[in-house]
């Protein structure tokens, strides 16, 4: 169940970059429609990763990888500078995604043993 | 005014995930609509702060408020660990939002 829960946490990062991806680049009325069809796959993807993994973390996670993954597009597709300070909040923000994510697996192990 | 809209803007992401939260627990149109009008809000104040600010320092400012908000309204209201690991790791993913944000 937990690991099912974590395919919808990527699921609804990736949906959100392609409809930001969307929306920096959208032109005719289809590209819209499109960015419009993401978003709505997102909107439905989010409340089903928080049905087994607490919102908090789900939430701060999207946060962090809508920003770190605009921040890439930025820098690789629409031609923004690469700095120090760009890349050590990026470490920082990545670091934090991957603790919420192994304190998470730590809180499911202390609860099965608490049953057992 | 600038900075009224940026903390209503923030006020109402934290509304959007309480909604997302319920929504995720019982799917009914109240929970949906508290979900996604909230989060629909959030973009519309921001947007409107940008006529005032900057776009970096609003969306940054927006961003690490609301987050933070969220995750310590999860924390408070609907049980959710506090174990430090835990803390720790909401805290630096929203240094590394807020900081990102503000250099982009």
């Amino acid at each position: 169940m937990m690991n099912k829960s974590w395919i919808y946490v990527i699921l609804t990062c990736l949906f959100e970059l392609i409809w930001v991806f969307g929306f920096n680049t959208a032109e005719t009325w289809w590209h819209w429609g499109l960015v419009i069809v993401f978003i709505l796959f997102d909107f439905y993807t989010l409340p089903k990763a928080c049905e087994a993994i607490p919102t908090g973390t789900v939430y701060a996670i999207f946060a962090g990888v809508g920003t770190v993954g605009t921040a890439i597009m930025d820098v690789f597709l629409f031609e923004g500078d690469f700095s120090v300070g760009k890349v050590l909040f990026m470490a920082l923000l990545i670091a934090g995604i991957i603790g919420l994510k192994l304190a998470d697996n730590k809180e499911v192990d202390k609860n099965m043993k608490g049953v057992a | 005014m600038g900075w009224l809209f940026v903390f209503l803007a923030a006020v109402s992401e934290m509304v959007g995930v309480v909604g997302l939260k319920l929504y995720s627990q019982n799917k009914t149109i109240r929970n949906g609509s508290i979900y996604i009008g909230g989060l629909g809000a959030a973009f519309a104040f921001l947007y409107a702060s940008f006529n005032y600010l900057q776009v970096s320092i609003a969306y940054s400012v927006w961003i690490g408020m609301g987050t933070a908000g969220a995750v310590l309204l999860n924390m408070v209201f609907f049980g959710e660990s506090k174990n430090a690991a835990r803390i720790v790791s909401l805290i630096a993913i929203v240094i590394g939002v807020t900081g990102l944000k503000s250099l982009s």
